[in-house]
Order: C-alpha cells, then sequence, then structure tokens
C-alpha cells in the first residue's frame, strides 16, 4: 500500500507534473480565468490520465517498441473524443462552454508523460493510480492558479461575486500573459518551501554524522 | 512459433487491428449518442431563437412548445428568417453565421419591423475563447443589444466604456476579446442589409 501512497505523493507535491516538471503549462495558461471552466477541464484530464494509463499498462507486453508512441496517442485520442462525446450528449451547456478546449486535452503533454513513463512499465492498477493522482496534481495548481486569475480578474469565485464591483477588476488578471506571473510566483512560493526542506533535512544529516 | 515483437510484420498487423477496434468502438458511441446530439442542438438553437425574440421559457419542453405555438418559420431563399407577433407588433430574426476570432459564430439575430431598433441577440455555437470572447454568451453582454437603434445599417461595439442609452447605437466591448466584440459588430453590420432586404425595408 505504501507505493500507492508514495505515488500520490510524488505526483501531488515532490514531482508535481506542474510547477516541478513544468508540464501541461500550455493549458495551465490558457483555461485558467475562470474557475468553473478550469474545474471541469482538469477533472477531463484526470480521467484521460488515469484510463489511458490503465489501458496502455493492460496492453504493454503487446505494443511493438517501434509503434509505441503513436499507440499512446491513439489510446489517449480515443479518451478524448469519449470524453467529448459524453459531454456533448449529456451535458450540452458545460461542453458549450469548454469549446475547443476538450479536444486539446489530447496535447497534454502530462497525459503522455505518465504513458510513457510509468504506464509502460508497470502494471494497470497502480498506474491507473498513478495516472490519476498526476491529474490531481495539476488540478491542483491549474484550480490555485484560477482562484487569484477569477477573484482578482472578475472579482468573483465560482461566478459568485466577492469584491464588490465597485473595486476596479484588474483586467490584466483575464488576459492569457497574466496566468505567467501568477504560475510563476506560485512556484517561487512552493519551490522555495521544497528547497527550504531538503535544505534543512540535509543540513540535519550532516550535523548527525559529526562533519 | 513465437511471434516476434519487433518484426515488420507484427507492427503492421498490431497497429491495424488496434487502430481498428479503437475506431470501430468510437464510431459505435458516436452512432449511439448522434440522436441526442442532435436534439440537443436543436434545442440550442430553438432556445437561442426564442431568446433574441425575448420570449420567456424555464424548461426545454415549454421551449419547444413555445416555438411550435408561438414562432412561425417564414419561407426565405439562403436564409433562415422567423416572425412572432408580440403585443401586435411584428418581429423578425435571422439565423446568421459570421466568422469569430478561432472560428465561425451562429447566432440569432431579431429586429422589429422596420429595421430601426434590435430586438435581441443570441448565439448559438461559438468557438472563441473560453473566459475571453466566449463571455458572448453572457447575458450582460447580450442585454445591451435589447432596443438598441441600429444606426447606419449597424451599431458600434466600443472598447471604450459607452453611456447606458439605448439610441446610441452603442454597446460595451468584452475586455480583453476586442476581436470577437468586432466580429460581432461586422456580422450585424452584415446582416442588417440582409433582414432589410428580407423584410422590404429601405
Amino acid at each position: 500500500m505504501s507505493e500507492y501512497k508514495k505515488i500520490f505523493k510524488n505526483n501531488l507535491w515532490i514531482e508535481n507534473p506542474v510547477f516541478v516538471q513544468i508540464l501541461g503549462i500550455c493549458s495551465t495558461l490558457a483555461v485558467t480565468n475562470n474557475l468553473r471552466n478550469t474545474l471541469i477541464m482538469t477533472i477531463g484530464v484526470t480521467l484521460v490520465t488515469a484510463l489511458s494509463n490503465l489501458t496502455i499498462s493492460a496492453m504493454r507486453n503487446v505494443i511493438p517498441r517501434k509503434v509505441r508512441m503513436i499507440t499512446q496517442v491513439l489510446v489517449i485520442s480515443f479518451y478524448v473524443i469519449i470524453v467529448d462525446i459524453i459531454l456533448r450528449a449529456y451535458l450540452p451547456d458545460v461542453s458549450k462552454a469548454l469549446g475547443p478546449y476538450v479536444g486539446l486535452i489530447i496535447t497534454n503533454c502530462i497525459i503522455m508523460g505518465r504513458a510513457e513513463a510509468f504506464a509502460q512499465g508497470n502494471k494497470p492498477i497502480i498506474s491507473f493510480w498513478d495516472g490519476f493522482t498526476a491529474g490531481l496534481g495539476y488540478m491542483l495548481v491549474l484550480v490555485v492558479v484560477a482562484f487569484f486569475r477569477e477573484l482578482l480578474g472578475f472579482g468573483t469565485v465560482f461566478g459568485i461575486r466577492i469584491i464588490p464591483e465597485s473595486v476596479p477588476a484588474w483586467t490584466i488578471m483575464v488576459m492569457p500573459p497574466s496566468a505567467f506571473f501568477v504560475l510563476a510566483s506560485f512556484i517561487w512560493i512552493v519551490k522555495g518551501a521544497q528547497m527550504k526542506k531538503t535544505v534543512k533535512t540535509s543540513a540535519g544529516s550532516t550535523s548527525a554524522s559529526g562533519k | 512459433m513465437t511471434l516476434n515483437r519487433e518484426s515488420k510484420i507484427y507492427t503492421v498487423v498490431f497497429t491495424v487491428i488496434v487502430t481498428f477496434l479503437f475506431v470501430f468502438i468510437l464510431s459505435g458511441l458516436n452512432t449511439f449518442t448522434s440522436d441526442m446530439v442532435k436534439k440537443n442542438q436543436e434545442i440550442f438553437k430553438i432556445k437561442a431563437i426564442l431568446n433574441a425574440f425575448g420570449l420567456s421559457y424555464v424548461s426545454n419542453d415549454e421551449a419547444m412548445e413555445k416555438f411550435k405555438s408561438e414562432v412561425s418559420k417564414l419561407d426565405v431563399k439562403d436564409y433562415e428568417l422567423y416572425k412572432v407577433i408580440m403585443n401586435g407588433q411584428e418581429i423578425y430574426a435571422v439565423v446568421f453565421s459570421g466568422s469569430g476570432l478561432w472560428g465561425n459564430i451562429t447566432g440569432v439575430l431579431a429586429v422589429d419591423k422596420d429595421v430601426s431598433r434590435i430586438v435581441g441577440i443570441d448565439f448559438i455555437s461559438q468557438s472563441e475563447t473560453p473566459g475571453l470572447g466566449g463571455r458572448i454568451e453572457e447575458a450582460w453582454f447580450k442585454e445591451q443589444f435589447k432596443g438598441e437603434q441600429i444606426k447606419d445599417d449597424g451599431i458600434i461595439v466600443s472598447t471604450t466604456k459607452v453611456p447606458d442609452s439605448k439610441d446610441d447605437s452603442m454597446v460595451d466591448a468584452i475586455t480583453g476579446a476586442t476581436l470577437t466584440s468586432k466580429s460581432i459588430e461586422n456580422i450585424i453590420r452584415t446582416y442588417v442589409p440582409v433582414l432589410k432586404q428580407l423584410l422590404g425595408v429601405n
């Protein structure tokens, strides 16, 4: 069970796909000015990562090496299209709001990254878990970024007004460039905290060994 | 004979089978849901037409019913023209399609009988940037057009704040989505003459 816990911790924090591996940046910049869209998009990514990891892992022993990546892309796009079809049939309003972004889940580097790095060499269930937690790690960062962008840009959170209308909204927060600033600040703070911890633990171990 | 996973034959056969399998499932799923998707699109269009006319509804069923009983489709060439009679006034709406920033924007534009004022506007489909141009779907943006006077065959979607007047032929653009806002302006400018021609107004 500890293996699962370790994967969870790695994907969510220690090796977070967005702020440590710097993957999936394109969508991080594009969809994070509105919490509702961000949440739906990240749920989509999480499901696709988990299921494509499961599938690729299940068939890993029959995939020829030469067409490994083509097969991965095939499986990933398969699930993305399923998500798109389901949204269009059962949640037409959400599908309308997200527009082209559902299709663009295919290009999210995290999904293929997990398929290549993990699912290719591990058993199905644990691969599913790895994909799922990687998706959650992605969701964590995007929701935080979207929270600040929506709050400062529109004065709302999930469409509910927090900052009164009389306070001028910070228009730049709505536009894509602001995501660079928010994400960079986020990485700065988080990495700073992570480094401090490493320094502390390594310093502790050196003093303990008496050097 | 053991299978050589790296042989050319195996690779080709594997690729063909796997691709066939996945595409087969997808097309099955697509056929299975296509009726529902079509129905959803139909409802979107009917709702957009009702919204443009300013007819209110609560549920999808009510919208369908209201559309059947109150809206009549006029037979014109090349365009989809609808008509309702509200408080003794004839109102007309045309289904429009024009280019936005990323793709086509389709919707409904309703005007009064002599094409002097916009009655309402609503969108059926658009693929503008979510959170920026996609905000044309928001109520405040569409609300601005209601009752706005048409001048020189159009109205101006202004990037600077404009007064709340219905007679200045100006509405506010969306911050951060100037190009989408201007596309709407262009679409209206294209369709006002079309409406004038269809309704025989000079």
